[in-house]
């Protein structure tokens, strides 16, 4: 159970991070790994265990947004609890312009863009983990990157150099 | 040609290079020609770059805990839940989980034997309504009269009318009739049956003693009495059941007392 866990944390806390902000994600992962537990007599094989835990992470994050009525306001406040990235400065800067525009994107689209951008899922293990047809995670997700950029506004790539050439 | 339009969707797919050679190939043409696509390109390249480059997430140190704290109050829950209830939930998890989801002929027979077995049990259910056989009992010594032989023991060859007639099919007006008078009929079989067991029981009276006698009397006059009351047709029969019942113990114990040289009921 607990090697499970040591797996398994980093991922599921990394989404409920994402997804809910800062301030909810531990409460939701402490949810998921009781589920996970708790269930694991009864998961029958039919996903992989990856698979299987991705999905609760999800339906417990959007779950949890749902109850508390915060689809669209998570806010700013995970921000600040965010840790040091431990990358260069130019990727920092990038990084929490990023963060910032994630916070401001309904859960859906944030969701679809954790699953396949951050945690690199392919779009089947998406398909499969949202319980929604191929085509229409690759719609989801090319919605959600078209939001992102409105969100970051245009020239993402040339700011971020000005970023780094202005940065001491 | 290919329009900003056409292209815009496909960018996506481009640059996770999900795209075939030749759509791929449009694309890249495309984005030669037009400025404003490849800005677009550019930026959701840097985009995807950047989410796929975002510093991991280290879980606090107190989640490990409070995930085992859960655990516990969720068996302590558990424990106090009651037994239905964790049938109820264990079921409903195994249908949620089953490999087997029942077909609808396999539903639609599940049907059909519930409704034979609900059939059944109301058909068994009315039986136990009519009035039971009565208990032969042997006349008493004084009283066993051999029965005269038959004048006539073989039948005779003649024509069997009465047998071989056709059966007509009752009307509907015929069998709704029969429905109605069914009550009377079965109060009429009961009336039949305590007449003929109070016969018996005038004549096995005589070897009882005084208190017995009364106590038979009170109890028959105190069924006769709710008998004659009324009430629901099903109550009636139900009390004309009791006072069949109380004469055949009556008359078998009488009878076994009989046999054993002592008299009276109990």
């Amino acid at each position: 159970m607990e090697m499970l866990y040591h797996q398994y944390k980093r991922r599921v806390f990394g989404m409920a991070h994402r997804i809910v902000g800062g301030s909810d994600a531990e409460e939701v992962a402490q949810e998921v790994f009781v589920r996970v537990f708790r269930g694991l007599a009864s998961f029958r094989g039919d996903s992989a265990l990856s698979t299987w835990i991705y999905r609760l992470t999800v339906n417990a994050a959007l779950s949890h947004l749902a109850r508390r009525g915060r689809r669209n306001e998570v806010g700013d406040d995970g921000l600040t609890e965010l840790p040091a990235p431990p990358a260069t400065e130019r990727d920092s800067a990038l990084a929490a312009r990023i963060e910032t525009a994630l916070t401001q994107l309904p859960a859906g689209y944030r969701a679809i863009l954790v699953l396949h951008d951050v945690e690199g899922l392919s779009h089947e293990e998406c398909a499969a983990i949202l319980e929604c047809r191929i085509g229409t995670c690759k719609s989801q997700l090319h919605k959600a990157r078209a939001r992102m950029r409105e969100l970051l506004g245009a020239n993402i790539a040339e700011r971020n150099a000005t970023d780094k050439g202005g940065t001491p | 040609m290919t329009t900003c339009d056409k292209t815009r969707p496909r960018l996506t797919a481009y640059l996770d290079g999900e795209l075939a050679d030749d759509h791929g190939s449009v694309v890249r043409g495309h984005l030669r020609e037009c400025a404003a696509c490849r800005q677009v390109a550019r930026d959701e390249a840097a985009l995807r770059d950047g989410l796929r480059l975002l510093p991991p997430v280290d879980p606090p140190a107190s989640l490990w805990g409070g995930i085992q704290a859960r655990l516990a109050a969720a068996e302590v829950a558990d424990a106090r839940r009651p037994l239905w209830l964790r049938v109820a939930e264990r079921w409903i998890r195994w249908v949620r989980t089953a490999r087997f989801a029942p077909t609808m002929p396999q539903l639609a027979a599940a049907g059909v034997f519930a409704a034979a077995a609900v059939t059944l049990l109301t058909l068994r259910a009315h039986r136990a309504d009519e009035p039971p056989a009565p208990v032969p009992l042997p006349a008493p010594p004084e009283q066993i009269v051999r029965p005269a032989p038959s004048p006539s023991p073989s039948p005779s060859p003649g024509p069997r009318p009465a047998l071989e007639r056709t059966v007509e099919a009752p009307s509907a007006d015929d069998v709704v009739a029969d429905l109605l008078a069914e009550p009377a009929r079965t109060t009429e079989s009961y009336g039949r049956v305590v007449g003929e067991l109070m016969t018996r029981a005038q004549t096995e009276r005589a070897r009882w003693s005084d208190a017995d006698r009364s106590k038979f009397d009170t109890r028959v006059a105190e069924l006769r009495g709710e008998i004659a009351h009324g009430g629901q047709p099903r109550s009636v029969q139900r009390t004309q059941r009791v006072l069949i019942n109380y004469l055949q113990e009556t008359l078998t114990h009488s009878r076994d007392n009989v046999m054993l040289a002592s008299g009276g009921p109990q």
